[in-house]
This record gives C-alpha cells, structure tokens and sequence, in this order.
C-alpha cells in the first residue's frame, strides 16, 4: 500500500487536496470563523464550491447528488451554528442510507470543552445520525481520515459520515502523508453470500405458485436494476416497491404493480395479502409500508436480501435471510434460478388474479374521482406525460409527494428523489439543486408543496446565483395539506395550526430571487409552462393553486394493517 | 421477559467508543446495571462488559445494531448462566462495627486498609457472592461500598 508525502502543506490544504483525489468536483456550504482556512484553500483547488443559503440545504443538495451519482455528496458548514444546521439534512441522509461527507470547521483544540466562541460538541450531536464520525487531531491524519470517511460513507449500507477540524489543524503545516487506500479494522461492509441460502431461495422461489417480489432503496444503492428486473422476469413475478424503492423496477412495465405502504398503490396493497411467497430486497420493512407488522403478508413464506444483517428479523420475521450486497445476490439467485426453470409462461392463475385486481381497481374513487381541473393526481400524469422520461423528479413531503408515489411513474434509475425515512419537508427543492449538479444534462423537477417550498425557499438564490437551471412546481393549497387530511379524517375536521394566509406570493418571490415564474390556472397552462421551465437555462417556479381539500387516497391509516387500506374519500369508506 | 443479561462487547482503544456504544443502549431505554471496561490482549482493542437488563428480543437486536457500529468488532449477550463472571467490591466498615478481626463476617474477604475508626476490605466472587457478602452487614455498618461491575468471559 502505497504513501505519498506532500511537503510543508497545510492541513487545510490536505483537506482540499484528499477531496480532489477521492474525485469531488463539486462541494455544498458555507463559510464561517472555523473553516475559512478550508474555505481558503479551496479557491485554488478547481473544486467548485455551491454556496448554499442555509446549511441544512447544502446538506440536502449533498445528500441528493449522492442518490443520483451513488459517490458521495460533500458538504460544509463551520463550527456551532454552521454544525448544527446541518443537522436536519444530515438526519434525512441518515434516514435512507445516503453517501454523504460532511466537513464541519471546529474551535482550536486549546478551547475544546470551555464554551469557546461557537463551539458544540458536534461529534456528541451527530453521533445518533451518522454512520460515523472522525476528528483528526493532527494535520498528518487529514487524508486517512478523510479518505475513511468516504469509505465508510459509500461502503455497505451507505450513510453519512462526519469530518470535524479544529482550526488549529486546519493550520498545523507539516509533510502530510497521503495513503493510496485505507483499512478500517472491524468493518466489513462486504461478505461472501451463503451458496446454500441462495440455493434454498431458488427452491422457494421455483416452488411458489404466487410469487411476488419487493424492491427497496438497496436495489439503488447496489445498482441491482438489471437482475432484479431478471429474477422477476425468468419467474414472471409482479414486482411490489416500497416509497424508497419506488423506480428500482421500470414502473411502466407489466409486471410492476408501484408501491405499497401507507400511500402506496391500491394493488399492491392488496395482492401483498394474496402472495405465498414474497422475497423482498433492499427494504427494511418499515411501519409506513407495511402498517401493522403482525397482519402484513402474514399468509406468505418471506425471504429477504439485504447488506445489513441487524435489518433481518428486526420488524418482520422472516423464513430466510441472505446478507450480501443485492446486485451480487440477486446475480447468484438468477443463475440459480436458471439452471432450475426456463422463463415462465405469462398466463397461470396467479398472473390471471392479479389481471383481475388490476381491473377491479381501476374503478376506484382514488384512481378516478376528482373534481377540480388541477388535482393533484391530474397534475402528476400531466407531468408524467411532458417530461422525457430521464427527468429527475425530487419532492417536498406532504399529499404533494403522495401524489406522486401513486400517479408518478419512474421509468430510469435514480430519477425519483425523496426523503421517506425521515419525511423532511423542504428537502425538494435543495434536492433539485444537488441533482441537477450531478446530472447537468437531464432536466430536473422539484414538485413540492407550498409548506415545504418555504421551508428552504432561499435556496432559490443557490440556483439563481450560480446558474443551475431547475424548476420547482409549487402544489400550492395554502395548507400543510397533508397535515388538515389528517385533522379531516382522524381529528373530526378540527384544524389546528395547519392553514397559511396568502403570504408570499409565490410569483413575485421568485421573480425577486431573478427565477423566472407563473403562475397556472388549468392543466392545459401548467403543462405549457412545465414544457418552457425545462427548457429555459434558468431556473422556474411554477405556482400551482389547489384546494386545500382533495386529499389524497389510497391510505392506510396509522396503526392499522394494509388490508384496512381505505380506496376513496370518507363518504366512500371504501375498504378492500 | 426481563432478565439480567451480560453484553460483551469487542472494540476499538480509542476515544469516543464507549460512547458510541452506550448512545444505543440509551436509545433502547435500557438501564446499565453495571459497566466494566479495559483493554484485551494486545492493548488496542478493549473489552466492555455489561449487565443490563431486558428481554431476549431486545438484547439481541441491540447486540445486532452494536456489532454495526464502526469501532465495535463483535457484541455478544449471555444469561448469566453461559459465562464465568467475576466482579470485586471495596467495603469500608466502621471499626466498631467488626469488634475483631476475625470476625467470621470477614470470611472470604481480605483486608486492604485499616485506620482508627474503619476497615477496608476487598471481596471478589460472582456477583451472586458479592450480594450475599454484603448482606452480612447491616448498612450502619458500612460506610462506603464500591462494586466494579461484572466482568465476564464465556464459560467452555
Ligand atoms: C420539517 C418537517 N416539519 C413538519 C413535518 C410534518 N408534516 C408532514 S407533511 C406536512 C405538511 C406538508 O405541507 P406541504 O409541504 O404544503 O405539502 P402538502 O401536504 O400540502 O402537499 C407536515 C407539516 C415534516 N414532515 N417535516
């Protein structure tokens, strides 16, 4: 293993210098007393710094390009307030296992633990949120631990990593020794998969009359589209994702039925009751897909693939686990599979049943029954229909992103960009920015809602100031909708703290921000100015006025099992 | 069901470890009863030994999210039953309180330190051993009492 030796460099310079060889054009943050020896250095290094509004936001545009590259997004902030305003994004990066580096200025090491002028132990608040953290203590241990970081960042389960550096080192000049790779002794990210659990699964699999398979965010992480998509089709297996998930299967395709969970499409939450074999991958089983853990696929026999091994058994019980990365697994699966079957044929009775359901829900008051010439579901299929299917789309959290998990169709990888295990409103629209720096050539759409569209509204001057042409479609129902839907139907109509005046106006905010924007009042228009924001080299708001009142469906009530998934409005009551 | 159970857990030598992994038991709401914690052979690596309490299921799960974090190599959990475990009390006795020093109470234990008004004496045993010894005195007679925390290695 080699080590190079840079001479009389600065640790900040090491700083800049270690980015540059783990290949990071582009960085996210802001400035402060405690990085400006970083921030210095950084001006002659060809990295290009996106100076973001709030650093919350460069934590989200970093946590986005990861999803979208899978390399590691790279933010900054300085000590105290800096550090702890990434705390948000760097949870929401956490949350849904996303690379990111996180590099945070840090008081002089004489001041440690004496209150110092913006000192917070933020190696003691993030510890929770990152996958892990590093604080080098010497100038020469800049580039290892650097370098560990986005090992551990991107290695695995991926997750966010922090980097905080007293100024102090930041100064320090030394010979620095640049290691060519590291070790991080008692970490394995990485294990050889059990032959014999893969030779049980295909057994499962082959043997099921009714198989059904769930894809997860670890189908993304792993780069595991083409033998997911393989397996499925060699068994003639529909395809179920969870909201994470949501694209790890092309969602035009025939065997692919969309999502399931608490939103999730009405199909899938009922034939996930009907299967005999689910095997699911990359998905930790979360309460907001499976509702009550003890009712969902109970019927089934249930396999499930995943890199990390404290997921197995950890909210579903299952009959068989297989640790390992999924692209490997599901790779040895297929080959397993065929060295057993042929692929199957497209008509046997559980492809005839799920047919059936199909048609059965096509009727339903959640898949036809709106009123208002802008409707949510309306809007997402006009969308769907005027975006080049390369569009990456990132949203806010609210009905908006509902909306979307049901009526929206993912039909590239890594274009759907959301925030699901943390469910952060204002994640949107810095996502946007963070995406459209990864994938420059691809248009990229921020749909969001108008409570999260402010949460990190001045990001708009990011993208503004610094070129990066994204548009924000603002689903604009002067409510934390998601929140009154709720209060509607759980909370007898009393609604507290959930309606907006008529401040701002969204058009005249942007066009002060320098974006251009409209404002539309029929589909026809939204799909005009939809079709205008992505090809303008500038970026678009476009503000989208909704009632406060069509909500959205399906839903599975919290705390209830996915068989009480309710299909239409409450006048309906419409259960499966 | 809620027992005692003993968490051993391999890790790095290094600042911040402990808390890495007491910020997860925290995170399960278990209590630690007891803690002990030193290095293993070769120096860089350090063995914490728990006691806590909890049900199987969350003691196992906990052990799984341990064995994630970075600087943890292994975390096992054992009913008491399945190690050797060890553990040494401090006792400080009121000299009045133990008339001579073959007092048959001090049975098993070893005197460490005298003065005019109090006796120091060391006990080590399973923790089982350390209660019953204790219980020997009444608390008046105790003045200050200091148990290490099991430490503890899988028995076979
Ligand atoms: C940072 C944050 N605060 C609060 C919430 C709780 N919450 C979930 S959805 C929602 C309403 C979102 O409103 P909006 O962005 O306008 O979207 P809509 O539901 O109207 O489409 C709220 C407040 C949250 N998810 N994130």
């Amino acid at each position: 293993m080699g080590v190079d030796f840079m001479h009389e460099i600065s640790g900040a310079q090491a700083v800049v210098e270690t980015l540059r060889q783990e290949h990071v054009k582009y960085v996210f943050g802001m400035p402060g007393g405690a990085n400006l020896p970083i921030y210095d250095a950084l001006l002659d290094s060809g990295i290009r710094h996106i100076l973001a509004r709030h650093e919350q936001s460069a934590a989200h545009m970093a946590d986005a390009f990861g999803r979208v590259t899978g390399r590691a997004g790279v933010c900054m902030g300085t000590s105290g307030p800096g550090a702890t305003n990434l705390v948000t994004g760097i949870a929401t990066a956490y949350a849904d296992s996303s690379p990111v580096v996180a590099i945070t200025g840090q008081v002089p090491k004489a001041m440690t633990g004496r209150n110092a002028f913006q000192e917070t132990d933020v190696i003691g608040v993030m510890t929770p949120i990152t996958k892990y953290s590093i604080q080098p203590l010497s100038a020469e241990e800049i580039p290892s631990g650097i370098k560990k970081a986005f090992y551990i960042a991107t290695s695995g389960r991926p997750g966010p990593v922090l980097v905080d550096i007293p100024k102090d080192v930041q100064q320090e000049v030394r010979d620095i020794p640049f290691p060519e790779s590291v070790e991080v002794r008692g970490y394995r990210p990485y294990v050889e998969v059990d032959p014999l659990a893969v030779e049980r699964a295909a057994e499962m699999l082959v043997k099921a009359e009714k198989p059904l398979i769930m894809g997860g965010g670890g189908i993304r992480i792993s780069n595991a589209y083409e033998p997911f998509q393989a397996v499925s089709e060699l068994l003639m297996a529909p395809v179920i994702t969870t909201l994470q998930g949501k694209g790890s299967f092309p969602e035009g395709h025939p065997l692919c039925l969309g999502p399931i969970g608490m939103h999730g499409r009405a199909e899938s939450n009922k034939l996930v009751s009907e299967c005999d074999l689910l095997m699911a991958v990359g998905v930790r089983f979360s309460d907001r897909s499976t509702g009550t853990f003890s009712e969902f696929c109970k019927q089934a026999k249930i396999i499930h693939i995943d890199a990390d091994p404290s997921e197995f058994n950890k909210n579903k019980q299952v009959d068989l686990y297989i640790r390992g990365d999924a692209n490997q697994v599901l790779t040895k699966v297929y080959n397993a599979l065929a060295r057993r079957i042929s692929r199957r044929s497209d008509s046997n009775p559980w492809l005839a049943r799920i047919a059936q359901v199909r048609e059965e829900m096509k009727s339903i008051p959640a898949y036809t029954d709106y009123d208002s010439e802008l409707s949510g579901p309306k809007i997402v299929r006009k969308m769907r229909e005027v975006l080049p299917p390369q569009t990456i789309l990132t949203t806010g959290v609210g009905r908006h992103q509902m909306w979307c998990e049901i009526h929206w169709r993912v039909l590239k990888p890594r274009t759907w960009i959301t925030s699901t295990g943390l469910g952060t409103m204002g994640f949107g629209l810095p996502a946007a920015i963070g995406a459209k720096v990864a994938k420059p050539d691809v248009p990229v759409v921020d749909f969001d809602g108008d409570g999260s569209f402010m949460m990190t509204e001045n990001s708009l001057g990011t993208a503004v100031d610094e070129k990066i042409p994204i548009v924000s479609i603002i689903v604009n129902d002067r409510s934390l909708g998601m929140v009154e839907q709720w209060q509607r139907l759980m909370y007898n109509r009393r609604f507290s703290g959930v309606k907006f005046g008529n401040s701002p106006d969204f058009v005249k905010l942007a066009e002060a921000y320098g974006a251009s924007a409209k404002r539309v009042t029929t589909l026809e228009e939204f799909g005009k100015a939809l079709k205008e924001g992505i090809s303008l080299d500038s970026p678009a708001v476009i503000d989208v006025p909704v009632s406060s009142e069509e909500d959205v469906f399906p839903f599975m009530p919290p705390g209830k099992s996915i068989k009480e998934t309710v299909v239409g409005p409450p006048k309906e009551m419409a259960i499966f | 069901m809620t027992a005692l159970k003993i968490l051993s857990v391999l890790v790095e030598n290094k600042p911040g470890t402990l808390f890495r992994v007491t910020h997860m038991i925290r995170l399960m709401r278990l209590n630690i009863e007891g803690l002990t914690c030193g290095v293993t052979n070769g120096g860089d690596r350090s063995r914490i030994t728990m006691t806590v309490n909890g049900d199987d299921a969350t003691l196992d799960f906990l052990a799984k999210q341990l064995s994630k974090v970075i600087d943890v190599y292994e975390a096992q959990t054992y009913s008491p039953e399945e190690v050797t475990a060890r553990e040494l009390a401090l006792i400080k006795l009121n000299l009045s309180s133990v008339s001579h020093l073959d007092d048959r109470r001090l049975q098993g234990a070893r005197i460490v330190e005298t003065s005019d008004r109090s006796i120091t004496i060391e006990v080590i045993g399973s923790p089982a051993e350390i209660d019953r010894f204790i219980h020997r005195f009444d608390s008046t007679q105790i003045l200050e009492l200091a148990r290490t925390g099991t430490t503890a290695v899988p028995k076979g």
